[in-house]
């Protein structure tokens, strides 16, 4: 097989699909469109916040007392009420009719009695609902105030001592191995990156798997075939177009890593900026402005730091040069025998099944990835690229990855032998019945 | 001397039905030969065996003195039949394309390709997408593509197929001055006159079997079954008399000319032209006494109806 011939084959195959107008604004304006929905839907819902003054109707009695001076009631704990732009409090102990304290310009009504600090309830009272995130920021500054109310009475502390002795627990991981404890646990997060990696791979085989058939249809049914193996081998033709197609869905992947990479960064500037804090961060007033520490002390952001990136990224790799060679082959095979791109689909069924069970496998070995048919799936190289990802990013032993990629590289190796006998005496066959006998006839033709 | 493409007994079959049937044959450098055979032949299957698309169940095949290898084909040109180009590419970057599956470096392919296109009149065409130019165009791309490289030994199957007769023409007038060059031509085709204004050497091939080959010139004088046509001016019953047993008269028409005639003869086996001529002259005024060569289609469909006439089960 002479390998410039084959890097011809390729570098067309990837030039004429990177370097198209479709192909430069779908990667370009996929992730820049993705954040830009995001930031664009944050900085829409920070421009259009309602503000909101709300009328407590504290009739019991417990959050709120009578401003000597200003005869007003006041919170007993202002701290638990703090500065907002949206939000504005009121307190009464017994509130007019809705009609009246909506003439008075308050959007939102709470009441309540005696039993709240039973029952923890009350209710809201408006005419146009405030919405999720002002509830949530209603609830939080009067929960804060109760806790305030319950602490005074039940307890002698005050209550900053009180604050102080408040406890939060967090139990760390740890993992007993033979070398003593090592770090552990977050491995359902793990677990879903795993199988967000793997669902990628799955998608990128399926579709560009997809276009390698479409590709091989159209040499047929256009006639460049025959000029083509009769100047390169077909095995080389088909090794060649299947790289070809790889290299296009990697130069995909990498510039939407690369731009999602940039636009998180700008994103992270938006936040530190403050930018976004009004919508993100409004309520809790105690949380640090900056992403990575933001994660850091979100106990299951802190994994997305602590997985090892550097392994999940070139097992990505490896595993889908091996997953694209198997799968690609395949595709091309199927593509060399029959007519149509729908005759194909049939068989592409039969060849995406074992691709599909193993992405709904992924699911399962995300939360248990040491149940024994897991590890087994991931040895069997039709399931191994998918597999393989969910278990490295929770975790596997070298030799385990190893092993399975070199099982994955040998059989894509015999499969794209057994493809270009397929591609050779398919790509030629016009007419007549494709299907799976002729492939067995097609692969026991051995030809120079 | 060293054959271009030496040809040996090679045997092909495919699900039992034999395709090619022990058939040899050689091309001898800078000549054209006509591959020639009814649908069916084994023209197809004998072409891809050379240019390694099939492979044979028997037999050898020699290019340039050397046994066939896989380098061996990069120095063939080869137009098949059933021809196409990538619609979504330009004009120009898919000839470079073809030029480097077929070994060249992208600046000789280049430079190449400005020369051929500048040749056959499509310089012009270099920059647009293969969907927007017309079907004789292609054609004459796909031509381009095929030669481009200088090779040694050239297959054309069908190459006038799509050709209006200006530029079918042009194309007939390149491949002579090819073969003028020293490149050895193998030209598959059905287009019988094309056949006899090109070809040097046929063969034809018929149910996988070689049933004729040779020089042109040569096949039709072998052909040739005393058919004479004459010109004369005089009475059509003297002329009939005269001919006596000399030859069979075929028919007798006019001419434009007035009082001129012109017969169909065929000699009586034995008989010299001469003999004719002498046996005419006297009794009618002869003008014009040609030998008619049978056409190559003639050659062709008398070879066919005769292997028609042998029983299947006979002919392997």
């Amino acid at each position: 097989m002479k390998v410039n011939l084959i890097g011809t084959v390729i570098y067309r195959e990837w030039r004429t699909r990177v370097v198209k107008r479709s192909f430069l604004i779908g990667t370009l304006l996929t992730p820049i469109l993705s954040v830009g929905l995001i930031i664009g839907s944050v900085l829409l819902t920070d421009g259009v916040e309602v503000n909101h003054l709300v009328l407590v109707e504290d009739a019991p009695g417990l959050i709120t007392r009578l401003d000597a001076a200003s005869g007003q009631y006041v919170p007993r704990c202002p701290g638990c009420f703090p500065e907002r732009d949206n939000l504005e409090y009121r307190f009464v102990r017994e509130a007019p009719e809705d009609s009246v304290w909506l003439a008075q310009g308050h959007t939102v009504l709470v009441e309540y009695d005696e039993s709240v600090l039973q029952n923890a309830a009350g209710y809201m009272v408006y005419e146009k609902s405030p919405g999720v995130q002002a509830k949530r920021q209603i609830e939080r500054d009067l929960s804060r105030a109760m806790e305030h109310a319950r602490v005074m009475e039940s307890t002698e502390l005050d209550w900053s001592a009180y604050q102080r002795l408040k406890l939060d627990l967090t139990l760390f991981d740890r993992e007993s191995t033979e070398e003593g404890r090592e770090e552990g646990g977050g491995d359902e997060v793990r677990g879903l990156i795993g199988f967000l990696f793997s669902a990628v791979l799955f998608m990128v085989l399926a579709v560009y798997g997809g276009l390698i058939m479409r590709s091989v249809v159209e040499e047929k049914s256009n006639h460049v075939v025959e000029v083509l193996v009769a100047a390169v081998r077909p095995e080389a033709l088909l090794l060649g177009k299947v790289i070809g197609m790889g290299c296009v869905a990697l130069t995909q992947i990498i510039a939407w890593s690369l731009l999602s990479t940039l636009t998180f960064g700008i994103f992270q500037s938006l936040f530190d900026a403050g930018w976004v804090n009004g919508s993100m961060a409004a309520g809790t007033e105690d949380i640090p402005i900056d992403l990575l520490t933001v994660m850091a002390q979100n106990e299951a952001l802190s994994v997305l730091l602590d997985i090892q990136w550097g392994v999940m990224i070139l097992g990505t790799v490896a595993f889908f040069i091996g997953g694209f060679l198997l799968y690609g082959s395949l595709y091309a095979a199927v593509g060399a025998s029959v007519q149509s791109e729908q005759e194909g689909q049939g068989m592409v069924v039969a060849i995406i099944l074992p691709l599909m069970f193993a992405y709904m496998a992924g699911g399962g070995a995300m939360s248990n990835p040491d149940v024994p048919v897991f590890t087994w799936l991931g040895y069997i190289p039709l399931t191994a690229p998918v597999i393989m990802l969910v278990r490295l990013a929770i975790g596997v032993a070298w030799w385990e990855a190893v092993l399975s990629w070199c099982l994955l590289i040998l059989t894509a190796r015999l499969v794209l032998g057994l493809a270009g006998r397929i591609y050779r005496n398919g790509v030629l066959h016009d007419g007549g019945k494709s299907g799976w006998k002729l492939w067995v006839q097609w692969m026991r033709k051995d030809e120079r | 001397m060293t054959t271009a493409l030496h040809i040996d007994d090679l045997r092909k079959s495919f699900g039992g039905q034999c395709v090619l049937d022990g058939v040899s044959f050689e091309v001898t450098p800078g000549s054209i030969m006509g591959l020639l055979g009814p649908n069916g032949a084994g023209k197809s299957t004998l072409i891809r065996s050379i240019m390694g698309i099939v492979t044979p169940d028997a037999g050898t095949i020699t290019l340039g003195g050397k046994p066939w290898t896989r380098e061996g084909v990069q120095r063939i040109g080869y137009l098949p039949e059933e021809r196409g180009l990538y619609k979504d590419m330009k004009v120009g970057e898919q000839a470079v394309y073809f030029a480097q599956l077929k070994g060249m470096e992208k600046k000789e392919a280049v430079k190449s390709l400005r020369h051929w296109f500048e040749r056959l009149e499509v310089e012009g065409w270099w920059d647009r997408k293969v969907s927007d130019i017309s079907k004789g165009m292609a054609q004459k791309i796909q031509f381009i593509c095929t030669v481009v490289q200088g090779p040694e030994l050239l297959i054309l199957d069908e190459p006038l197929s799509g050709f209006d007769p200006i530029n079918a023409r042009r194309i007939i007038d390149v491949v002579r001055s090819l073969a003028a060059e020293g490149t050895s031509i193998m030209l598959s085709t059905h287009d019988m006159p094309s056949v006899e204004r090109l070809c040097d050497h046929v063969v034809l091939l018929n149910r996988g079997r070689v049933v004729l080959q040779g020089a042109s010139d040569q096949l039709r004088e072998e052909g040739w079954n005393g058919s004479q046509e004459v010109v004369f001016r005089g009475n059509d019953l003297t002329f009939t008399n005269a001919l006596g047993a000399w030859a069979h008269l075929d028919g007798i028409e006019p001419t434009p000319q007035e009082g001129v005639r012109k017969a169909a003869i065929r000699l009586r086996e034995g008989v010299a032209p001469g003999s004719v001529i002498n046996a005419l002259q006297g009794q009618v005024e002869l003008q014009e006494f040609i030998k008619v060569r049978p056409a190559m289609e003639r050659l062709f469909i008398d070879a066919v109806e005769k292997e028609k006439s042998i029983p299947e089960s006979t002919v392997s």
